[in-house]
């Protein structure tokens, strides 16, 4: 009896536990799906809302709060009111020292830490390229370090040597061959679940049309 | 047994209860206006959702009984709310408030300039001070173009609000920084000793500082110190006057910087001839380390080590007898060592604990006599600050500083040790985001007085829109004599002066937008006990007027208006700003025999700099034009004391950096010109005893120009 009972309550929890599991999974990918349609300012800061949910709710689970903090990141980029960039990018560097003490040593995670860098650069690049130059670039080395298969480094770091002027020796022609490795990592790269980031294809495939290549 | 089953049917219920409670309402701030975005969710579930344009929300939950509403947005104070939910609709309204951390409150900044990359509301950034034309890289030649300071060109150091430049005092990592300029030479102005790239953060107080800081009656230069270097880098820096390197590691959790640089001027005045008549041309050598280490989240360590030497001799006028000249040789040795560990313990302490050390030595002959003048410093500081509530904190600690002056005049020793030993307890309060205030008193103890002072401070800031502010400040500031007092009363006989005091009263308005900036400020500076006496080794010396026994008799008074703008959106790639300081001020001090408007003060000082950065050639340039009503100088021929004025000063500084790279190396190519015009600048004159002939103080060179190149190695671009 006593045997009997203990087997139906693992049945039940396991039940339960599987139940929370899926619970998961199709709340991250109704949410993921919605990525490619967001358009303006307030969807982006919505879908940030929605993955913020999910991840105080889940407690251990990294991945909401990198896409909470990554959405934050694209936020910062779109506000036009120029004190609030930092706002956002502040909360963007807290969701993802979260990511990172769940999941140590992500390349993904270092990915979006040297995104964020780069946004904070491209507030006030006169006065904040020292500082944070220096911070998108060791994060990004070591985002390619941990996953040297990871196409999202290389493309974050052909951007930032596009947009740097050709004495400094950036520009079109220096960035290309990151564009070019970065798709190279695309067409091969196979994300270890569906909930993995897949983001960054597309801005590479429109960066190598505008530079012609 | 009976656990398994309450529980078995207790998740069967719970599983066969499916109905749901509908959760409405709306979220607004303060001021009753919608806030659209804001996260709405039960605690612990997925259910949830964002506030819409109007604020509204709307949302079902499945959850049952006692549960936690939580609202969350950027820049507010989270809300929670307990419901209980049980199938019947809720309503809620939503009320936020607004989190001052993020989005700013007052600040509390009666009398000073602050350049910093941390805070938002800022006056000036810390590039701002490498870039400033006519600065020369030099911190102090920056702090030159703020209102508040005069253009002094025949001495360093600040000369603030009608203060002498012993007035003014420089703290690096909270440690008072004992000789923080190189070893001057009569009438010709030395630099600062530190490189302003060692640091992350500038305050500038021109009055009214914090009980933290003592020993200053006019102004405190407070100093900090770059944290991790940001990367492993190496570079290398080419001057006609010197060539010099330095390299940078970085490991994860700690960095090591080393610097060194070695001058001789002696090529540079081949081709750009000096007035002076140099013997040996200034040389020298400089080098510093830096080590910093982090320590788990929040502590930090930084040692900070530096060593400078030099040499150098010229041949001056003798005044009194034109046929001969006077010899003076000066061999300076400084060094330099600073410790400090800061950590925040339990989110709401911090701790700073600091120890410094300087020693300082000038040997020099002039003609066939010898002088030795050296001093060193130890000092130790301990800091804590507790947060009480929200932004408030309190802040306590003590500093000891022994500082022992030494002096030789041929075979004539002296030595004065002082010690003197300070606390201070101070509150920041917030009231609330837009008034806050300070309060603090510092008490000191001083060895060689053997009196101790008591000193209250207080500064207010009331905001009246998101970016104007009024601001309040009194407090009594105390220092103790100049080290000649010092050193001269001690070899009389004995050592008998009171603290100088200076009581300050501040009132200012401020508007600081991202782009714009406007500050006035009002000043009232009332100076008691100032120290007098005629000093023998003093210079200028004034030796036709009578002699002044040693007392805490002195007295005087400064008060003016500082008025200070910047913009940097009107005119593309244009940034510029604009100081105006009106001061009246009149003391009388040292061997003045009556209250006199001092050599050191001008009514009227104006400048201007503007940088201008032309993205296709990747050069930025910049000009500074300086304008100061002429100073008194000492006439002995005059009855009346000060009663001459020397013409008034004109300077226009240029500035050209080009950046771009050399064999894939960064590179900056800087070429810079001083007093462009040509502009005959007299900062006063000198006299022979009898008062028969004079001599104009004026700069060591009319025109100068200088060529630079500096290069990080291996790397393309600026990061």
């Amino acid at each position: 009896m006593k045997l009997f009972f203990s087997i139906l309550i693992s049945f039940l929890l396991i039940g339960m536990l599987k139940a929370d599991d899926d619970k998961y999974i199709n709340a991250m990918k109704k949410n993921l799906e919605k990525l490619d349609s967001l358009s303006d300012l307030n969807s982006y800061l919505d879908a940030a809302n929605n993955f913020e949910r999910i991840a105080l709710a889940e407690k251990d689970k990294w991945l909401p709060y990198y896409y909470g903090s990554y959405l934050y990141i694209i936020a910062s980029y779109m506000d036009t009111v120029k004190e609030k960039k930092d706002v956002y990018l502040d909360k963007a560097d807290r969701l993802i020292e979260v990511a990172d003490s769940l999941q140590p040593k992500e390349s993904e995670i270092y990915t979006l830490k040297g995104m964020s860098a780069q946004a904070r650069l491209s507030i006030d690049p006169m006065n904040r390229w020292q500082k944070y130059g220096a911070e998108v670039n060791n994060n990004l080395q070591t985002a390619m370090d941990l996953d040297t298969l990871n196409p999202r480094p290389e493309y974050l770091l052909g951007t930032g040597i596009y947009y740097t002027p050709e004495q400094f020796g950036g520009g079109s022609a220096a960035a290309k061959p990151y564009f070019e490795n970065s798709m190279k990592k695309y067409n091969e790269f196979k994300p270890a679940n569906d909930l993995m980031p897949v983001w960054g294809r597309r801005q590479v495939e429109e960066m190598l049309k505008r530079i012609g290549g | 047994m009976k656990i398994f089953f309450t529980l078995f049917l207790f998740i069967s219920i719970n599983s066969i209860l499916l109905s749901q409670t509908k959760i409405s309402g709306k979220v607004t701030d303060q001021d009753n206006s919608p806030l659209p975005g804001a996260n709405i969710y039960i605690k612990d579930t997925y259910d949830g959702t964002s506030s819409s344009a109007d604020g509204k929300f709307f949302f079902s939950t499945q959850e049952k009984g006692n549960a936690l509403l939580i609202v969350s947005f950027i820049g507010y104070k989270q809300k929670e709310e307990k419901l209980n939910l049980k199938g019947t609709e809720i309503h809620l309204e939503i009320k936020l408030e607004s989190d001052s951390k993020e989005l700013g409150t007052v600040v509390i900044s009666a009398g000073s300039f602050e350049a910093s990359d941390e805070n938002k509301a800022v006056i000036l950034r810390p590039l701002d001070i490498v870039t400033t034309a006519g600065a020369q890289a030099d911190i102090y030649g920056a702090l030159k173009t703020l209102p508040g300071t005069q253009q002094i060109g025949e001495a360093d150091g600040l000369f603030v609000r009608g203060g002498s430049a012993y007035e003014t005092k420089t703290i690096i990592d909270e440690m008072v920084v004992q000789n923080p300029f190189y070893s001057s030479v009569p009438d010709i102005p030395s630099r600062g000793r530190f490189s302003a790239f060692l640091f992350k953060g500038t305050v500038f107080s021109t009055g009214g500082y914090s009980a933290q800081y003592g020993q200053a009656l006019s102004s405190a230069l407070i100093l900090k110190t770059q944290d991790l270097a940001d990367q492993t880098l190496t570079s290398i820096s080419l001057l006609p006057l010197g060539f010099g390197g330095s390299h940078s590691q970085r490991w994860e959790n700690s960095s090591l910087s080393s610097e060194i640089f070695f001058s001789n001027l002696a090529p540079y005045f081949k081709i750009q001839k000096e007035r002076t008549d140099w013997k040996i041309a200034p040389r020298g050598f400089d080098g510093s380390l830096n080590f910093r280490q982090k320590f788990s989240k929040s502590g930090m360590l930084k040692l900070f080590s530096s060593v400078s030497l030099g040499d150098l001799s010229l041949n001056m006028k003798n005044l009194d007898d034109p046929s001969v000249k006077d010899f003076f040789r000066q061999k300076s040795g400084n060094y330099y060592f600073n410790a400090n560990y800061r950590d925040i313990i339990d989110d709401d302490w911090t701790i700073f604990v600091g120890a410094s050390y300087s020693y300082d030595k000038d040997k020099t002959d002039f003609n066939t006599l010898k002088l030795t003048d050296g001093d060193n410093l130890s000092q130790a500081k301990i800091t804590v600050t507790k947060n009480i509530i929200n932004n408030s904190f309190l802040t306590f600690g003590g500093e000891v500083q022994n500082t022992v002056y030494n002096n030789k005049y041929e075979v004539f020793e002296n030595k004065v040790n002082e010690i003197i030993s300070a606390g201070y307890l101070e509150a920041d309060i917030f009231f609330t985001n837009d008034f806050a205030g300070r309060a603090g008193v510092r008490t000191e103890y001083s060895k060689v007085l053997n009196k101790a002072n008591l000193a209250p401070r207080i500064s207010l800031a009331y905001r009246v829109g998101r970016e104007d502010q009024f601001n309040f400040a009194y407090g009594i500031f105390y220092q103790i004599p100049d080290k000649d007092f010092l050193l001269q009363s001690n070899f009389s006989g004995k050592i008998d002066f009171d603290f100088e005091r200076a009581d300050h009263y501040i009132l200012n308005f401020q508007h600081i937008s991202d782009e714009r900036t406007f500050r006035v400020e009002v000043y009232y500076k009332d100076y008691d006990r100032l120290a007098k006496g005629t000093l023998y080794n003093s210079y200028p010396f004034f030796q036709q007027l009578s002699f002044v026994p040693f007392s805490s008799a002195g007295k005087g008074y400064a008060k003016g208006v500082d008025v200070f703008w910047r913009d940097r959106v009107t005119f593309p790639y244009t940034d510029y700003w604009v100081s105006y300081s009106y001061l009246d001020t009149k003391r009388e001090f040292s061997n003045y025999p009556t209250l006199a408007f001092p050599t050191f003060a001008t009514p009227h000082t104006f400048s201007v700099v503007a940088k201008y950065w032309i993205p296709e050639v990747t050069t930025s340039l910049g000009l500074t034009y300086t304008f100061a009503t002429g100073r008194p100088y000492f006439n002995p021929n005059n009855p009346e004391f000060l009663g001459d004025k020397a013409k008034d000063y004109n300077n226009l500084s240029f500035s050209l950096s080009y950046l771009t790279s050399i064999f894939n190396s960064f590179t900056v190519v800087f070429f810079s010109v001083d007093n462009l015009p040509g502009f005959r600048n007299i900062f006063g004159y000198r006299y022979s005893t009898d008062g028969s002939y004079r001599e104009p103080v004026v700069p060591t060179v009319l025109r100068s120009a200088i060529i630079g190149l500096f290069i990080n190695i291996g790397q393309s671009n600026p990061y």
